[in-house]
């Protein structure tokens, strides 16, 4: 059909045809046709029912071309994700095909066929017919995911297609009667799930709050209530569905294959890769019950734009069937089968495998949100199970240890109930977490209003000396406590976990580390650390109403903060010493010890707490259990040691302090390489792992680094690394040590130049220097091994370019001008100075280009540090670029052509980075004036490449920016070649409406900025008009 | 020639007491292995894995079940034999780590399938094979081409000589690798 109607704005993609000339799209179109005629007196005024049906999906066959060609169009100029705008045909699944894109974008123009021909009738009638399509078609899994996909394209409808909002709103009404008509008594197929989702997820990001909350009352609850249902349902669906992919996982189980594909029909047209489509087959409700929790995370963020309250009874809801598919039977259902039976599966859990934590994050985000929401209901429920099963779990734990002193075999205790207990617990803390407290990076997180607002409201009740007792005596049942039901609730809700955190390390106490559960530990310090950045020592001063309680328990000054400052310190002590084998654990554990420390109202507490001082001495002599932590750990605390060592201390104390914590690293690395036998030493494994401790303690002080105590840290790191670079000789065998010794100038680099004045710059610089140096000695004549190697084997190669990178940084973020007080002195200085970053970077780049080679960009992280240093130096030193050896010029040269032009093989931000090392080039040979030089030579050629990228290519529209800030200056500096590439390109067409349509095209192009001239006022007149020559002719001549 | 410093050009005087050092048994007084707790345990570094002593190539953690406790999966590489040895063991376990220490030689001659290597104080010693397979083949013809050399006095002109490195740990000892240097 289209073959007939030719239209030349349909040629850019097959794909787009392909979907058109898919017989199930006729299919559904001719459905659609019959349904319209019955539904005739609902379809009055519409003119024309195929055209209609045109922004719903790909279903117009023969209909308007311009129609279709416009919004198309559009679509490409609004959507972001563009691998998806070039393939219109696969534009209908946006929805649900697309399940983490940004929803597609319906906005259409108002000059356009369509809404011309609908603006006098807003599109209200066709959601309907297709809904009684969708019932008509629905026991096709197929068919029912395309009427889906249509349905989710209506519900995400907007723009000037709606003359005004009551035209929307009742538009709106429409369709969720539909919906709502659609889903009553009838029970949802597996492969309808993620479609009704995706429409519900549509139509609550598309519709503004007015348009929503202007629908009538009763059609508004009504839709509030379905979806409750709806999520509740789904998500008890997708607790099976963990429970049989679970099962699934184990080969002597036969696979569920009962589920159709991935539903919301991205079928053929599907971009997920095999691997997570395979994944989402086995898992559509859980798609579909992340969709609607993220809905109402969107609803519940802007409830004060809805009735008050009016989502309450709702998140209670949603909030307990959560609660009830996380916990064990008999209050829960987690693990039970659809027939009731409990299902207890033991799987090899690989450590790349996420903590529920991030895996469920968007989850536990929104259903942290529904639980601050309901207040009054979640945090008390939460406090009660949570002391339930923590008193549940101590006596379990005391009966194994009767159980354990009676047997002496260990293999004899049953961890069916204990594991049952700690998956209880695991997820109430981890929704508890979600609920108090955000993580925010960056930001001081600060209490959810909502949660203020429940403590305040009942701070009138409560008695404040019971709820410091309950939060005072983790040791006991809080139900022990008298007056136990007079408490702030918030504090309750912390109270609890730390009776579980007692529970745990009284445990480890009495010997029975093997038994407890290092995910739980791993939880509770997550949610201490996440509690303590928002709650402890809460700044008044950040609230409009503040709750006593809160402040009294946990403000500044308090007794109540001191005393849990002193019990975290002491987790954490306890914690790295029992759980030194568990690299994750431990790890949370020296984060919340960072958390502790690193504001320094929290460190002074901190520092006055005797095992801090214990603590550090401990970790400076080596002493166990410290050096059994793996290294990333023994980093992660000396940073925590060294912002410590920062916090409010008389100057006695803290010179005490760093005499026990930095010093004696120094003194036992002097001794050790000032041996005079290091030399034949050196390669002892003893040896070696003082250097490589040594050596990551460094990295940790460079990280500890604030602008407060970077002065006294670059004196103190200066001085290790020049005897670094020595160990660079020593270690040129053992690749490992070299790396880490990189990343010690890496991490002081990345941490410390931005605040160094000129002198400190340079002296880094210099020492840079010469470890290039050393690095470029060592690397002669190395041969690596064959391509076909690991990434790791490239690690130094990595870390020097990163190293560079970190160095030329300076040149955007410098807050140095503040500590340099005379900088009148330094003039005098920098006349004579010797290393320049420029010199110590291009002598980089000069030793990373010749080992850079095409294969090696076929690693990801070696590729875009590679490129970013590349665009960098071009940016900041385009002046020195003509200044390289030929060979390495060329080779630029063509790195840049090859990353601009390897999309999708690499990146698409490294072609934008290459991109944008084009125009400082340009400018650079503008400057100098000078033609028939390398480098002007080299733009000329790529004034075609992007020229060919711009006309010929598909379209991207964030590189379409780099592209048309680097072509304006290329244009600049070539301009009758441009005007050549025009014509040539011009002539080339046979076409005379394209043609036409082309030189019309271009030639308004450069109206607004002829003669073209490197001012930004024209620059950006050109990037206008460039917008528009996109809209207008882009894919024209896109060849695929 | 004179005997040199192979090493570590800077060091001025070896310190070996004993020049008859029985290397089978390693250095007096210094224990074959020591412990160490899995976790701590890092990549690159070595380990004894089924009795040999190893370098770790991979080293991954896993739990059977979420609230498991950590299992730590090793793959060394025999530092003598090439061969590929794993282990899986919980993370708390203490593992030996091999005393492992690497001393270069220079090649003073190859005979009868024994290399002759002369320590830096001037020793020589003969009771180490020539290894099998490629390196013992590209030691052999090194040598012999540095005879060669030696003959046209350019290895006196340029100061070259061949230098093995010598590794020991757990009372054996192998030669893996052949490198030429530049004594001054």
């Amino acid at each position: 059909m289209f073959e007939a109607t030719q239209n030349v704005m349909l040629k850019p993609t097959e794909s787009w045809r392909q979907a058109l000339l898919d017989h199930r799209v006729m299919d559904l179109f001719f459905t659609e046709a019959d349904c319209a005629e019955e539904a005739q007196p609902i379809a009055l005024k519409e003119v024309d029912c195929a055209e209609e049906a045109q922004p719903i999906a790909l279903k117009e066959a023969d209909c308007a071309e311009e129609v279709t060609s416009a919004s198309c169009q559009d679509i490409w100029l609004t959507d972001r994700q563009h691998e998806v705008t070039a393939r219109p045909g696969e534009h209908g699944g946006g929805g649900g095909g697309e399940p983490e894109s940004a929803r597609p974008e319906w906005r259409l123009r108002p000059d356009h066929t369509l809404s011309s021909s609908s603006s006098s009738s807003p599109p209200r009638c066709r959601g309907h017919r297709l809904r009684t399509v969708h019932r008509k078609i629905r026991e096709d899994s197929d068919m029912a995911q395309d009427s889906l996909q249509c349905l989710a394209q209506l519900a995400s409808m907007h723009g000037p297609v709606f003359p005004d909002e009551s035209a929307q709103v009742s538009y709106l009404a429409h369709l969720l009667e539909g919906l709502l008509n659609m889903i009553n008594g009838i029970e949802i197929e597996d492969s309808e799930a993620v479609g009704i989702a995706t429409l519900i997820s549509n139509l609550i990001a598309t519709f503004p709050r007015s348009v929503l909350t202007a629908l009538p009352t009763e059609l508004f609850s009504s839709f509030i209530n379905c979806l409750t249902l709806l999520t509740c349902s789904f998500g008890r669906s997708a607790a099976l569905e963990e429970v049989v992919s679970m099962a699934c996982l184990q080969p002597r189980l036969p696979r569920r294959g009962t589920h159709p594909k991935t539903p919301c029909g991205d079928g053929s047209l599907s971009r997920v890769s095999l691997s997570t489509q395979l994944d989402k087959d086995d898992m559509v409700y859980m798609e579909a019950y992340d969709k609607l929790l993220e809905s109402w995370l969107k609803l519940a963020q802007e409830d004060e734009h809805f009735p008050r309250g009016c989502f309450v009874e709702p998140a209670v809801q949603v909030f307990n069937s959560y609660i009830q598919c996380h916990l064990a039977a008999p209050e829960g259902t987690r693990n039970l089968t659809a027939n009731g039976m409990a299902s207890h599966e033991e799987e090899e859990i690989s450590e790349l495998q996420e903590d529920d934590r991030e895996l469920f994050s968007d989850q536990l985000a929104s259903v942290g949100m529904l639980g601050r929401i309901a207040a009054e209901h979640c945090i008390p429920l939460l406090t009660g199970l949570l002391e339930d099963r923590v008193t549940r779990l101590h006596g379990q734990l005391q009966r194994h240890q009767q159980h354990l002193m009676a047997s002496t075999d260990p293999d004899s205790v049953d961890r069916k109930v204990l594991d049952d207990l700690y998956e209880d617990i695991h997820w109430l803390i981890l929704v508890s977490g979600y609920l108090l407290a955000d993580d925010l990076q960056g930001e001081t997180p600060l209490i959810p209003s909502e949660v203020m607002q429940f403590s305040v409201k009942h701070s009138g009740e409560v008695d404040i000396n019971t709820t410091l007792q309950i939060l005072g005596s983790p040791g006991e049942r809080a139900t022990s406590i008298p007056g136990c039901n007079r408490t702030d609730s918030v504090i309750r809700l912390l109270s609890a976990v730390l009776r579980a955190s007692e529970v745990e390390s009284r445990a480890t106490r009495a010997s029975l580390t093997e038994l407890l559960s290092p995910q739980m530990g791993k939880d509770i310090v997550w949610f201490l650390r996440r509690w303590a950045r928002t709650y402890l020592l809460v700044d008044e001063k950040l609230y409009e109403t503040i709750s006593i309680p809160l402040s009294t328990a946990f403000g500044a000054d308090t007794e109540g903060s001191q005393w849990i400052v002193g019990y975290l310190l002491e987790k954490v002590i306890n914690n790295l010493s029992v759980w030194s084998s568990e690299p994750e654990l431990a790890n949370d554990t020296v984060e919340l010890l960072v958390t502790l420390v690193e504001k320094r109202e929290r460190a002074n507490i901190v520092v006055q707490c005797e095992n801090w001082w214990n603590l550090a001495k401990r970790f400076a002599t080596r002493s166990p259990p410290l050096h059994l932590l793996s290294s990333p750990i023994q980093r992660t605390l000396m940073k925590a040691l060294v912002l410590g060592g920062f916090a409010h201390m008389d100057s006695d104390t803290k010179q005490q302090y760093w005499a026990e914590v930095l010093h004696p690293l120094q003194q036992r690395f002097l001794n050790l390489i000032n041996q005079e036998n290091f030399a034949q030493i050196c390669q002892e494994e003893a040896v070696k792992q003082e250097i490589v401790a040594t050596l990551e303690a460094l990295c940790g002080i460079a990280e500890a680094t604030q602008i407060d105590n970077v002065a006294s840290l670059f004196s103190f790191l200066m001085d290790f690394l020049s005897s670094c670079i020595g160990l660079m000789e020593v270690y040129q065998n053992s690749p490992e040590t070299v790396n880490l010794i990189i990343e010690v100038f890496v991490e002081v680099a990345h941490k410390q130049i931005c605040y160094l004045g000129e002198t400190k710059s340079m002296r880094l610089y210099e020492v840079c220097l010469t470890l290039l140096q050393v690095y470029s000695k060592n690397n002669q004549g190395r041969k690596r091994q064959d391509v076909a190697a690991e990434e790791d084997q490239y690690q130094d190669l990595l870390l020097i370019m990163e190293l560079l990178t970190n160095l030329l940084s300076k040149e955007f973020i410098d807050f140095s001008d503040t500590d340099e007080v005379f900088r009148g002195q330094e003039q005098s200085t920098s006349a004579a100075r010797t290393v320049s970053a420029a010199d110590v970077v291009l002598f980089g780049v000069n030793i990373v280009l010749p080992l850079m080679s095409q294969d090696l960009l076929k690693f990801p992280s070696l590729c875009n540090q590679y490129y970013k240093l590349i665009t960098f130096i071009c940016e900041i030193f385009p002046e020195k670029i003509p200044q390289l050896p030929e060979e390495l010029f060329k080779s630029l040269m063509f790195s840049l052509e090859l990353g601009m032009t390897s999309y999708p093989w690499m990146s698409s931000e490294v072609s934008q980075l290459c991109l944008e090392a084009l125009s400082p080039l340009a400018e650079q040979c503008a400057k100098t004036q000078e033609k028939d030089t390398p480098l002007f030579i080299a733009t000329r050629h790529f004034l075609k490449l992007v020229f060919d990228m711009l006309v010929l290519q598909k379209h991207n529209t964030q590189r379409t920016v780099a592209a048309g800030e680097a072509l304006y200056t290329l244009v600049c500096l070539h301009q009758a070649e441009y005007s050549d590439l025009v014509e040539s390109l011009l002539s080339s067409q046979r076409d005379a409406v394209i043609y036409q349509r082309l030189a019309d095209a271009f030639s308004t192009l450069t109206a607004n900025s002829t003669p073209p001239a490197m001012d930004r006022k024209q620059k950006n007149a050109f990037l206008r008009s460039l917008e528009e020559f996109m809209a207008n002719v882009g894919g024209l001549l896109c060849v695929k | 020639i004179i005997p040199l410093l192979l090493e570590e050009p800077s060091v001025t005087k070896p310190i070996m007491a004993d020049p008859d050092i029985d290397f089978a048994s390693g250095d007096a007084g210094a224990s074959l292995t020591y412990p160490m707790q899995c976790s701590a345990l890092r990549k690159n570094g070595h380990v004894v894995l089924k009795g040999r002593p190893c370098k770790i190539v991979e080293m991954s953690t896993s739990k059977t079940g979420k609230h498991g406790h950590a299992k730590v999966h090793l793959v060394g590489i025999d530092i003598f034999t090439g061969k590929k040895n794993e282990d899986i063991c919980p993370s708390t376990h203490n593992m030996d780590v091999p005393n492992i220490k690497r001393l270069d030689y220079q090649l003073v001659g190859v005979c009868d399938g024994y290399l002759s290597l002369m320590k830096d104080n001037g020793d020589v010693r003969e009771d180490l094979r020539l290894p099998e397979g490629d390196l013992g083949k590209e030691i052999e013809s090194k040598f012999e081409a540095g005879e060669e050399m030696l003959a046209s006095f350019l290895l006196l002109l340029y100061h070259k000589h061949l230098a093995i490195s010598v590794l020991s740990a757990m009372g054996e000892e192998c030669a893996v690798a052949i490198k030429a240097m530049t004594s001054k």
